[in-house]
């Protein structure tokens, strides 16, 4: 869909095209212009792995219990936020799932965000990055729920509540359940694509107020759409580890 | 006379078509018409048409609630927010459809 490359791509080929080759070789992915192997989305998706994993940690240092600044302030909501959530949909002991869907937020958070600024390009706007999230989530239920209940107690839920309907909830669960990572992902990324398009193309027609007004609504819909992502893997979480009382 | 009126009135517009008779005579076949992109703006326009509805139900329903009920006002707009997302999906499901046809 976009074939033009970006300043930081154009970049990373330009100096790191070597190792990107070796990489994909070795798991025999070979690229499709092997001179030119980095593309947009894993570059930009890089880059917010940057700025979390390596720039926060040093404001970590920083943090204190007596006189928070302003940042400790931001993550303490954040954290509080997502615990409120997990116990608003029924989870008990939701602690031990929190790193993850903290993680989650804030991650498709600052993907989304980064297609605000001029020269970048939201990873989320290219179907791979949304699907990988979704795969994440997938295996990250699952396991959680066989973790919680036992594989046999877990398998016991494909088969619905009257056992006697075995032989139909059975394959209606299995697409229910294949459904869910299909729609994560095309829900992220048909949002953040149709956000930058709709921009682009009242871009083409007028001047700068009507755009601006419409890339505010890309804002607003990048936030809502961390926050789905994150409430909906909550929500399956919640089924996938839910005791019959 | 009223009938007639009408009468007259589709025989003039079908005398619109009038400047077919100056094509010469065995003209070439034309290219086979490209239905995608009528199609999909059909598509498009039905599916928004529908999620449209389906979006202004919820915030209808919404609104009366926290009428009603202004004390439940934040578990009201959480749900409205919520299916809203829900609904929008939907229709960008058509568009992701488009996409991948064209």
């Amino acid at each position: 869909m976009h074939e033009h490359e970006l300043w930081l791509t154009a970049l990373f080929n330009d100096h790191l095209a070597g190792p990107a080759n070796s990489i994909l070789n070795a798991v025999r992915m070979p690229a499709e212009h092997p001179e030119r192997p980095w593309q947009n989305w894993i570059v930009m998706e890089l880059l917010v792995v940057a700025i979390l994993a390596v720039l926060l940690p040093f404001d970590r240092a920083r943090f204190s219990v007596d006189k928070p600044g302003r940042l400790q302030h931001l993550f303490e909501i954040t954290y509080n936020f997502v615990g409120e959530q997990m116990g608003e949909l029924g989870i008990h002991h939701g602690e031990q799932y929190l790193p993850y869907f903290g993680t989650l937020f804030i991650f498709i958070l600052f993907m989304n965000l980064l297609g605000i600024i001029p020269t970048f390009d939201s990873p989320t706007m290219y179907p791979m990055v949304p699907l990988g999230l979704a795969l994440c989530t997938f295996f990250y239920y699952h396991a959680k729920g066989v973790k919680e209940l036992g594989i046999g107690k877990y398998l016991l839920q494909f088969v619905g509540p009257i056992p006697a309907m075995a032989l139909l909830m059975v394959p209606i669960e299995l697409t229910g359940h294949l459904a869910r990572p299909m729609s994560l992902t095309i829900r992220l990324f048909a949002n953040m694509y149709a956000g930058e398009q709709v921009t682009n193309s009242f871009l083409s027609l007028t001047k700068f107020i009507i755009p601006a007004v419409f890339m505010a609504l890309h804002v607003f819909v990048a936030f809502l759409q961390a926050y789905i992502f994150m409430l909906l893997s909550m929500i399956y979480v919640a089924m996938a580890t839910s005791h019959e009382h | 006379m009223r009938s007639k009126m009408i009468f007259m009135a589709i025989v003039a517009m079908l005398l619109f078509v009038a400047p077919i008779f100056a094509q010469a005579p065995g003209g070439a076949a034309p290219a086979p018409t490209n239905w995608k992109p009528a199609l999909a703006a059909i598509g498009m326009g039905i599916g928004s048409g529908l999620c449209g509805l389906g979006q202004g139900r919820a915030a209808a329903g919404a609104a009366e609630a926290m009428a009603r009920n202004p004390g439940a006002a934040a578990g009201i707009r959480f749900a409205l927010i919520l299916g809203l997302v829900l609904i929008e999906s939907l229709a960008l499901y058509v568009m992701v459809i488009i996409y991948t046809v064209s």
